[in-house]
Formats: C-alpha cells, sequence, structure tokens
C-alpha cells in the first residue's frame, strides 16, 4: 500500500467506529465496545505493519496534501508528515491506546452507557492521531481542538453528578484559554514564516536561525501549558479524575497531556533559548511542587494525577534542557508505568467496589496478585530504579541537567538537578505510601475485604503494560541502536524505528537519550547517580516506616495537618482561580449586563423613545382648542419673525 | 441570456412558497392535514430547488459579475427608474440562498408539528418570510433586495405579535422600531447610492460596471458607506446597537426565530459584502477601523454580556449578537480572506443559531422554563436531545468539525494583515464563548436533577427528543458537519466570487507578509515583528 493510503486508514479507521457507534450503536452496549475496540486493534496492526516497512525516511504529503479549505492565499491543508518523532508517538499512541480500550471493557462491564463511552474512546484516538501524523499548525490545531472535545465528553461521563459536570467544564475552558494564545501564535508564525508547514518553517529556522523569535515560541507554548497542564494550567488535570479510570489512563498516559510534550518537539527549532528556559524552570518547579502536592492526597487517582503533573514537569525539563529525544523518551516510558498505575487502581477501584480512598483499601496484595504485581513494577519504574523503563530516562534527565551545569555553570541548570532530585525523592515518597498503604497491610474497608482479582480483560493489559513493558521499555539504550534482532526491525523489546529517536533525537543533531547521556559522562560525577539511588531507598523506607504497611488513616495528616492541609490544597490554586471566576469575571459580566441593559437599551433607546414621546406630548398641549390661545400663538410667532427678520435675534 | 428552464429556477423557489401561503388563505375549509401538506410542499420545494441550482453552479454559464441563472423579469418598472426583478446567484449568494431553503425547511418543519394556535395563520407568514428569504438572496436588483427583505420583516413583525412569548410587545415595539430604522437608513444609502452613480439600472451588475468606469468620489463614498453600515449593521445587532435582538429573540415564536435569527439578519451583512464594499471600496476602507472596534466591542462586550445571562434563550440571542463581531471582523479586513471567511461564517452562524434556537424550545417544552438556574439533570431523560444540544452548542463555540471554525479561524487570519492587533482580542472570543456555552451545557443537562425539575419530571413523563424536533435538527446538524468536514464545498464558490471583487484587494500593511518559502527574504524584516 501507498504510505498515505496506510496512514489515512489509522487516521479514519477510529473516525469510522465513532460514527457507527453515534449513528447505530448508542444503546449498543458490548457491540458498541466491540466496535471500538477491533478499531483500536486495526490501529495497531496498520501502525505497527506501517512501522516495520517503513524505510526510515521522512515521508511527506508535499503537494498531494489535501486542500480542505481556500481563500485567497490562505490555505489548510491536511497533510502527513512522518519521521522519527511521528513513529515513536504513532507506537505509543496504537500500543498503549489498545490496552487501555481492552480495560475498558471489563471495566465498565457495569455501566448502561457503554455506546456513548467507547464512542468517546474512538474519537479520542482519532484526534490523538491527527496530532500524531499532522504536517502543519492548521491541521495540528484542528486535531488539538478535537483532543480537548473527546477528553470533554468522556470527562463528563458520569453526567448526572456534579463534579462530573464542573470536572468536564474546567477541563474545556482551561484548555481553551491554552488553546487562545496558541491560535494567536498560530496566525503570527504563520504570517510570519509565509507557511504553516512545520517542515518548511523548520528549514527556514535552520537556514536562518535568527527567524526563530521569542514571541511565538512563546505563544505557541500556550497550546502546551493548557494540554500538557503546565503551570499555571494545571487546575484542569486533577479534576479530570471526575471520569472513568480508563479515561484517566488515556488522557494521562497516551494521548491529552503527551500531545503537548509532543507538539514542543514538532516545533522545537522554533524555540529560542529564553522560550526552552521558562520551559525548563516550570517543568523544574512542577517536578517538585506536584511532588508534594501527591502527598496530601488520599484518592488514590488524584494522588497519582499529581504523580502525573510531576512527570510531565520532567518531560518539559528535558525539552528545557534541550534534549527533545530524552523528553520523549520519558514520555513514552512515563505512557507505559501511568497507563499501569492508572489501570492497576481502576482495577482496585472496581475490586473494591468503586472506593477511591487509599487508606479504606489495604491488603490487596494476597488478593489480587496479578494486579499488585503490576503496581509494584510501574512504582519501581516511575521511581528510577535501575534497569526499570522509568530509570532510563527520568534518571538521564536529572543527571543530564548536572552535567550542562558542570560544563557550562549556568544557575538555571543547577536549579533544575536540585529540583528534579527532589522530585525524584518525592516520586519514592508518594509512590511508596500508595504501594504500602494499599496492597500491604490487612484491609480497612468493607470494599476492600470482599476484593477479588479482576477479569481476564483487565489483567491482561496489566501484564503487557505493567509486567513487561514498565519493566523492559527503556532496554534499548543499554546497546544503542546496535543491539537489534528480527533483521535489525528490532530494538530489545520495541521497535528499532520507534526507538531511535528517543535514542538520537533529531536527524543530526545529538540531542536524544545518547546526547543527555555523554554530557553526564562528561561530568565525571558518578555521586549524581548515587544521590538518586538514595533518595529512592530512603524514600521507600521513609515510607516502610512513617506511613506503614496498609495504615487505616494518613499519619501526616494526623501528626501535621497544616501542612498536610497546604498539600491537600496544592496551594490554593484552584480557589484562587474559583474567587476569580466567582468574584471578578462573573461581577464584571453581571455589571456589563446590567450596563447594556440599562445605558444601551434603557437610555439611550427608551431615552429617544421618551425624548420623540416628550415632543409629542408637548406639542399635544398646545393643542387646547382655544380660540384665544391660538392668537396669542400667532402673535408670539409674529414677534419671533419679525425680531429674525430685523436681526435681533 | 440563457432561458432554460433551470434559470427560472429562482423565481420559482420565490413563489411556490408566497403561492402556498395564498392557498393556505382558505385553510379553514381545506383541513388540518391538507394545510399541514401544502405548507411542507412550501417549505420543501425552495430548499430542493435551491440544493439542486447548488449543484450545477459549478458548471452553469456565468454572465456578468460572475452571475449565474440569470433571469430578467420587467415588471414594468424597467423603463421608467430601471427597477426589473433581476435574478441570478454568485458565488457569494449561493450559499446565503441554500442556508435560506435549508433553513426554511427546518423551521417549516418544526412549526408543522408545533402546536402553534392558529396554525394555518402561523404557516402562512412563515411562508411569506420564506419567500421573501429567497428572494433577497436571489435578487441581483438592489431594490428587490430591499423589498424581499421589508416583505419578510413584515411578516415576522406580525408573528411576534400575535404568537410571541413573554413581553411581546415591548419588544416587538423596540425590534420594530430598530429595525424599521436599521432599514431606512439603508434605504437611503442605496438611495444616495443610486443618485450618485450614472447609473440607468438597479442592478448590481450595471452598478458594478458603472462604479468602476466611473467611480464616485471618495467623500461621497464615505457617506453613503456610513449610511449603509450603520443601516445594515442596526439590522444586523451591531455594537452598540443590538440591544434589540436578545429581547426580541427571546419573543419571538420559534419558527420566526431560527428564520430571522438565522438568515434575514444575514440581510445587512449580505449587503455590505455584495452591494456596499464592491461598489464603494474607499468609503469601506475609511470605515473600516471604527468597524473593527465596534466589532469587537460585539464579541468582547457582549461575550461578557452573554456571560451574565440566566435565561437561555437570552443567552442564545446575546451570543448570536456575539458571533456577528467575527463577521464584522471579516468584511472590514477588505481582503479576499476576510471577506470570504466572513461569508463562511454567516453560512455556518445561519444554520447553528437556527438550531440553538429550536432545540432551547425543546428544552423548554420539557423543563418548564428558560432559567438555566433552575434545570440541571435533564441529561439522562433525554440523551439524544442533549446530543444534540452539545454538537450544536460545540458548533457554535466553534469546534473543528463544525462549519463555524472555518469561518472563525478564517477572520482570524485575515486580521493579520491589517489589524494584527486585533487579532488576541478576537481569538480571546474563544475562551468566552467556550466559558458560556460550556455553561450552559452543564446548567441544563447535567448534574443532579433541581427540585424545580424533580416537580417537572414528576408531572408528567419527560420524553425524549421527538421526530417533530429529530428531523429539523438533524437537517440542520447534518448541513454544519458536512461543511464543517469539507469546508470546500462552500468555501471553492465563495472564493472565486470574492476574488472577483476588486474591492477586497486590499494590500497588507504588515511588510513580511510576502510568503518567505525560499527563507532569503531581507532579514531585516525579523526585526520588525521582534520588536
Amino acid at each position: 500500500m501507498d504510505p498515505s493510503q496506510i496512514l489515512t486508514a489509522i487516521l479514519l479507521t477510529p473516525l469510522v467506529s465513532a460514527a457507527i457507534i453515534c449513528l447505530f450503536l448508542r444503546r449498543g452496549g458490548y457491540v458498541a465496545a466491540a466496535v471500538s475496540v477491533i478499531a483500536a486493534f486495526v490501529i495497531l496492526v496498520l501502525s505497527f505493519y506501517w512501522l516495520f516497512n517503513w524505510d526510515g525516511m521522512e515521508y511527506t504529503c508535499g503537494d498531494s496534501a489535501l486542500t480542505i479549505l481556500q481563500f485567497g492565499g490562505f490555505e489548510v491543508n491536511i497533510g502527513y508528515l512522518f519521521n522519527y518523532e511521528a513513529a515513536t508517538m504513532l507506537a505509543v499512541v496504537a500500543f498503549v491506546g489498545f490496552w487501555i480500550h481492552v480495560f475498558s471493557v471489563g471495566y465498565m462491564d457495569d455501566d448502561k452507557d457503554k455506546g456513548r463511552f467507547f464512542g468517546g474512546l474512538s474519537i479520542f484516538m482519532f484526534s490523538m492521531l491527527g496530532i500524531v501524523l499532522a504536517d502543519n499548525l492548521f491541521m495540528i490545531f484542528i486535531f488539538w481542538e478535537l483532543v480537548g472535545f473527546s477528553s470533554y465528553m468522556l470527562i463528563a461521563h458520569y453526567w448526572d453528578k456534579d463534579f462530573a459536570a464542573d470536572a468536564s467544564k474546567k477541563a474545556f475552558i482551561v484548555n481553551r484559554i491554552g488553546d487562545f494564545g496558541f491560535l494567536v501564535g498560530i496566525v503570527w508564525a504563520y504570517h510570519f514564516y509565509g507557511t504553516a508547514d512545520i517542515s518548511a518553517i523548520t528549514e527556514i529556522i535552520h537556514n536562518d536561525p535568527t527567524k526563530a523569535i521569542d514571541g511565538i515560541g512563546l505563544l505557541l507554548m500556550c497550546g502546551f501549558v493548557g494540554k500538557s497542564a503546565q503551570f499555571p494550567l494545571q487546575v484542569w488535570l486533577t479534576d479530570a479524575m471526575a471520569g472513568p479510570t480508563p479515561v484517566s489512563a488515556l488522557i494521562h498516559a497516551a494521548t491529552m497531556v503527551a500531545a503537548g510534550i509532543y507538539f514542543m518537539v514538532r516545533i522545537f527549532a522554533l524555540l529560542t533559548d529564553f522560550t526552552l528556559d521558562w520551559i525548563l524552570w516550570s517543568g523544574a518547579i512542577m517536578t517538585t511542587f506536584a511532588g508534594f502536592c501527591a502527598l496530601g492526597q488520599t484518592d488514590i487517582k488524584k494522588s497519582l494525577a499529581y504523580s502525573t503533573l510531576a512527570h510531565l514537569g520532567y518531560m518539559a525539563s528535558a525539552i528545557g534542557l534541550g534534549f527533545p529525544g530524552l523528553a520523549i523518551m520519558h514520555m513514552a516510558m512515563h505512557a507505559c508505568f501511568k497507563a499501569t498505575l492508572f489501570l492497576c487502581s481502576g482495577s482496585v477501584i472496581h475490586a473494591c467496589h468503586h472506593e477511591q480512598d487509599m487508606f479504606k483499601m489495604g491488603g490487596l496484595f494476597k488478593k489480587m496478585p496479578i494486579t499488585a504485581i503490576a503496581f509494584f513494577v510501574a512504582t519501581l519504574s516511575i521511581s528510577a530504579v535501575p534497569f526499570t523503563a522509568g530509570y532510563y530516562s527520568k534518571d538521564t534527565i536529572i543527571a543530564s541537567s548536572w552535567g550542562l551545569y558542570a560544563a557550562n555553570h549556568e544557575g538555571i541548570y543547577l536549579a533544575a538537578f536540585i529540583l528534579t532530585m527532589l522530585g525524584a525523592l518525592l516520586t519514592a515518597l508518594y509512590m511508596g505510601r500508595m504501594f504500602f498503604v494499599v496492597f500491604l497491610g490487612k484491609s480497612n474497608g468493607h470494599g476492600a475485604q470482599h476484593a477479588k482479582e479482576s477479569s481476564f480483560w483487565m489483567t491482561v493489559p496489566l501484564i503487557v503494560l505493567g509486567w513487561i513493558l514498565s519493566l523492559g521499555a527503556g532496554w534499548f539504550v543499554q546497546n544503542g541502536l546496535d543491539g537489534t534482532w528480527a533483521d535489525g526491525k528490532m530494538t530489545a523489546l520495541i521497535p528499532t524505528d520507534v526507538a531511535h529517536f528517543m535514542v538520537d533525537g533529531f536527524h543530526g543533531e545529538h540531542n536524544g537519550w545518547e546526547g543527555a547521556h555523554e554530557i553526564y559522562e562528561e561530568a565525571h560525577a558518578p555521586w549524581v547517580e548515587y544521590i538518586s539511588y538514595a533518595c529512592i531507598i530512603g524514600g521507600f523506607a521513609f515510607c516502610w516506616f512513617f506511613y506503614g504497611r496498609g495504615a487505616p488513616e494518613d499519619r501526616l495528616q494526623k501528626s501535621a495537618p497544616g501542612i498536610y492541609h497546604v498539600l491537600e490544597r496544592h496551594g490554593w490554586f484552584d480557589d484562587l482561580y474559583d474567587w476569580y471566576v466567582a468574584h471578578v469575571q462573573q461581577r464584571f459580566a453581571n455589571i456589563l449586563g446590567v450596563l447594556d441593559l440599562l445605558l444601551i437599551s434603557g437610555l439611550a433607546v427608551r431615552g429617544t423613545a421618551s425624548v420623540a414621546g416628550l415632543v409629542g406630548l408637548v406639542c399635544r398641549s398646545l393643542h387646547v382648542g382655544s380660540l384665544h390661545a391660538y392668537v396669542y400663538w400667532f402673535l408670539l410667532g409674529v414677534l419671533i419673525f419679525w425680531a429674525f427678520a430685523f436681526g435681533i435675534l | 441570456m440563457d432561458n432554460t428552464f433551470i434559470n427560472y429556477l429562482p423565481l420559482l423557489a420565490i413563489v411556490i412558497p408566497l403561492a402556498a401561503s395564498i392557498v393556505l388563505c382558505w385553510g379553514k375549509s381545506l383541513g388540518e392535514t391538507a394545510v399541514k401538506a401544502i405548507a411542507l410542499v412550501g417549505f420543501i420545494l425552495p430548499a430542493v430547488i435551491a440544493l439542486v441550482l447548488a449543484f450545477q453552479f459549478g458548471d452553469a454559464p456565468r454572465g456578468d459579475e460572475g452571475y449565474a441563472f440569470l433571469t430578467d423579469t420587467d415588471l414594468g418598472l424597467q423603463s421608467s427608474v430601471g427597477i426589473s426583478l433581476l435574478l441570478g446567484l454568485n458565488g457569494i449568494s449561493m450559499p446565503l440562498f441554500v442556508l435560506a431553503g435549508v433553513v426554511g425547511l427546518a423551521a417549516g418543519l418544526h412549526a408543522i408539528q408545533s402546536k402553534a394556535e392558529r396554525l394555518p395563520l402561523y404557516l402562512q407568514l412563515l411562508l411569506v418570510m420564506q419567500g421573501g428569504l429567497m428572494g433577497v438572496f436571489a435578487s441581483v436588483d438592489i431594490f428587490f433586495f430591499y423589498f424581499f427583505h421589508e416583505f419578510a420583516l413584515i411578516a415576522t413583525f406580525i408573528m411576534i405579535g400575535i404568537w410571541g412569548g413573554q413581553g411581546r410587545r415591548s419588544a416587538a415595539m423596540e425590534l420594530t422600531i430598530y429595525l424599521t430604522l436599521g432599514a431606512m437608513l439603508a434605504l437611503l444609502g442605496l438611495i444616495y447610492l443610486y443618485i450618485s452613480t450614472d447609473s440607468v439600472s438597479f442592478s448590481l451588475i450595471e452598478l458594478r460596471k458603472v462604479v468602476a468606469s466611473q467611480p464616485i468620489s471618495e467623500l461621497v463614498q464615505k457617506n453613503i458607506f456610513g449610511l449603509l453600515l450603520f443601516g445594515f449593521g442596526i439590522l444586523v445587532s451591531l455594537f452598540p446597537f443590538h440591544s434589540w435582538a436578545p429581547r426580541g429573540y427571546a419573543a419571538m415564536p420559534t419558527g420566526a426565530a431560527m428564520l430571522h435569527s438565522g438568515v434575514l439578519k444575514k440581510f445587512g451583512l449580505y449587503g455590505l459584502v455584495q452591494v456596499a464594499a464592491p461598489l464603494l471600496q474607499a468609503g469601506a476602507l475609511g470605515w473600516s477601523e471604527l468597524l473593527v472596534w465596534l466589532a469587537l466591542g460585539n464579541i468582547l462586550i457582549i461575550g461578557f454580556v452573554t456571560i451574565a445571562q440566566r435565561d437561555l434563550k437570552q443567552m442564545i440571542g446575546y451570543s448570536s449578537v456575539m458571533h456577528m463581531g467575527y463577521i464584522f471582523l471579516g468584511i472590514a479586513t477588505m481582503t479576499v480572506v476576510g471577506a470570504g471567511g466572513a461569508v463562511l461564517l454567516m453560512v455556518a452562524h445561519g444554520f447553528s443559531v437556527a438550531l440553538m434556537f429550536m432545540l432551547a424550545t425543546a428544552i423548554f417544552n420539557r423543563t418548564r422554563t428558560y432559567d438555566m438556574t433552575e434545570m440541571g439533570g435533564l441529561g439522562p431523560h433525554a440523551p439524544l436531545l442533549s446530543g444534540f444540544f452539545v454538537a450544536a452548542s460545540l458548533a457554535s463555540v466553534g469546534l473543528p468539525g463544525f462549519a463555524n471554525f472555518w469561518g472563525e479561524l478564517t477572520v482570524f487570519v485575515s486580521l493579520w494583515h491589517n489589524y494584527p492587533w486585533a487579532v488576541a482580542p478576537a481569538v480571546l472570543g474563544v475562551v468566552i464563548s467556550a466559558i458560556y456555552g460550556m455553561r450552559a451545557i452543564a446548567r441544563v443537562f447535567y448534574g443532579p436533577e433541581t427540585e424545580l425539575f424533580k416537580k417537572t419530571a414528576a408531572a408528567g413523563n419527560i420524553r425524549d427528543i421527538t421526530m417533530g424536533e429529530r428531523i429539523p435538527a438533524s437537517i440542520l446538524i447534518i448541513a454544519l458537519a458536512v461543511i464543517g468536514l469539507w469546508p470546500q464545498s462552500v468555501s471553492r464558490d465563495i472564493n472565486d466570487a470574492v476574488e472577483g471583487i476588486e474591492a477586497f484587494s486590499r494590500p497588507s500593511m504588515m511588510n513580511h507578509a510576502e510568503p518567505l518559502a525560499d527563507a532569503e527574504a531581507p532579514a531585516a524584516n525579523t526585526e520588525d515583528t521582534a520588536s
């Protein structure tokens, strides 16, 4: 098949699935689920077929792109740009997305709105694949908005609940705020470069680096800040937990938040040093800030949501450090272990009859061994224990920030190093806390006492993503791109073409894992590794003793309620925004509304009408019907006329 | 001129609904079924004709100025004052003609199955509106363009008076005065325009030719355009002349609200794009800066006012006023991209706002209130209705996949060349509309049921969307989605027409706007923009 046909098929399969479900299977139950899962499977097969047969050359549609809108010189095209970063992203979306679909079948077994849910999953896949394949900024924006819509729809799944209504609304609006800057940036970039085509823009900047300007980069970054929930728009992500757990897994692992990182990598050439520093600061601070917040949650999903924020901070830091390959690598590794963690939490929540409070669980290791082992592996992986998937990417981000500091002696790299290292300690703390409290000790709640291992639909994805990939997805870096098998198609556990960008970064720029690792090696600082190990071991040990196994309550909450409260409210960001919406924005709107009624409807319109009425009234009062009065009026008129004639008036 | 049958179709599209309306005078003796059947024919045929013409439009032989299907019917005024019923369609009027046909069909279907009192009269007036609307967009002669608008408007006034909702008297009064004032200003401008040229004909084609050969002086152009801008502007609820719209729509019966907000309101915008701007280029350029400011007033000020609304129908009315701002912005740019985006958005907005008004009535029929703070939890009772409403809201909020997105995007892009400072405030509108759109969805359909809703639900069983609501809603959603998924279906014709108009070739003020595809443009440009 022709490449553009395969890519089109990959892109359209989920749309067809969503359309079928929306039109015919709204009450389809398991049939709708089957359509959606089959669509995800077709995407998976086509994607890997394409990856294994791809020659590694950058593929663009060129002139064969479909022009969907044209006014004068303004054109919007639907076209594909497929290169190594797209390959990695496609693999992540297709693979992780498919397993989340499978898991959903088991998780949603008692839900009566399966049609709406699975239709939403399909449209989510469609939107995300559009971003992955898009070759120009306008097309990215189109699918970017659709991702926002899909998440909106899925977060609102339990629509008769207040929290779901609020959370979905919040997610959509906050994303729109990011898109505001994003769209302005796109319009600027389009006019500044004369094209919205990503490879053309990259080419222009390669020929003339002065054409990368701060304004465009920062505005485009707004889109990333919204979608990837970075400061100051991070507030929607934790509320988005209102959706069913597989949706959280999808949003956090393979789609929405990853889209922001992927987009920044796509337009990496556009980002100036100033923009990169900004991203580094915000990312590094987020690793620590969100890490602390994760300790202040008792809801297992919320705690995981904060950990996603922290890890998005790591990815942003990698971009800010100048290693897009490493950022994508952490995104991919994170997709494996975060999907696992969310799916495990889903499995646990499902088994405990929708109980989400960690401190009402406990002792689930024996009852749910498959889930527990998957969670355990993913915990090790997210904490960057050596030889697990997370270790290779996360540890390299921390180490390379030290490497850059050693090479340049710039304070920002030192700050990034300290913050990301602190973030690593916090990761061990909140993950250790979660694992010990949920899975060890004895059961604390009614739900947990009767928990049973989940069904086959749910455990198979856990084994694939948790037991295997959270453990070994990163092994490919051990031998670089030399340790291949199957005729060079595979490296360690993943296809070579997928690993390529993560190891090498952009062609000839050496800004992937390898480049980052070399910077660290050059600094000759083995102690950085030792600190990391100490953080992990210290963090786990602290949790073991401080929180205990299967504890019925949070000891931090009990012993230091003030500190806990600060963490729980995560710095009062939500409260601040709520206050703004209720007291500033809404009041401003209300005042304008009143002014609109008073000044325009009231004064101007009614006023004009009453002036006309008044004139009528005065005129009518002159018509009194008395001859005397008319005579006086007549005389007055003559007098005035006379005065005019003689120039007195 | 080619006098084949197809050229008479525009005339038929006007005559059929009017004829149906006349037949309905004998409504009582015909019986209900016959009345409905006749009305149905009167609504379906114009829509079918419009679609047939749209499909034939690409290959149709073109007359002057890109008009196809031209027919000239002299009604006896030709020799004396140069007025004749000259009908035809170009790339700008063709999509709007289809809009009129399709929205008319949806409104008609909705009206036919509605339980309005004195149904035959209701349908009669709606058919008059429909005939007028088809006439507005098919007329090449400026006199008839204006005449058909008044024709439809009078029917609207009567409909508010008889079937209007709460506060119909004052709303009808305000609306009548306002719109009459706007129409008079526009008429004054049109007459002024006619006098200022040496034209012997009211035909737009003739006028364009005359103006091209003997341009009107710039001062006169500015005066005329000012009259037309405010005349048409009032009809389209240009800020600050908008206050009639939300209250008027709230008081209108559903069918009239759909037709007026969706189609008839586009008369003013259409007049600006098709008549005023092409004939009065210098005048339009002189006023464009002010127009940008007023349009931003529509978007930002009315946007915030929309956020403050609690009444669903008022909110839709205000949001419609707000969206007019984008269209004005597109026109103000006086470029092909801007005008094209404006026309596309006119079409898109027409479909979406008609759908919104229709669904608002459907919601009211279930909740017995328009107050959004008293609603909540309708979703699980009426999942399909909520699906339609969510789709309609998202379309009007500008979600890709629906037509409105393309219009808004194009307008944003077009602003850059001459009003780069206006891009950010205009784009801020997407956040504002997301706020009120999402809030409305959440309030009406999501969340737990309110006390009032529980009572209403207990009193009578609340049904999901009925067939009578579902068919018109589906027609409108499909129209939005077709354009949304394949905008070229409409934009190609619009682009051809707009590109053919001299006036929309305003040069860019931004010096770096030349395509930099070969990256060799002087580096100095970069610094200009960066600073």
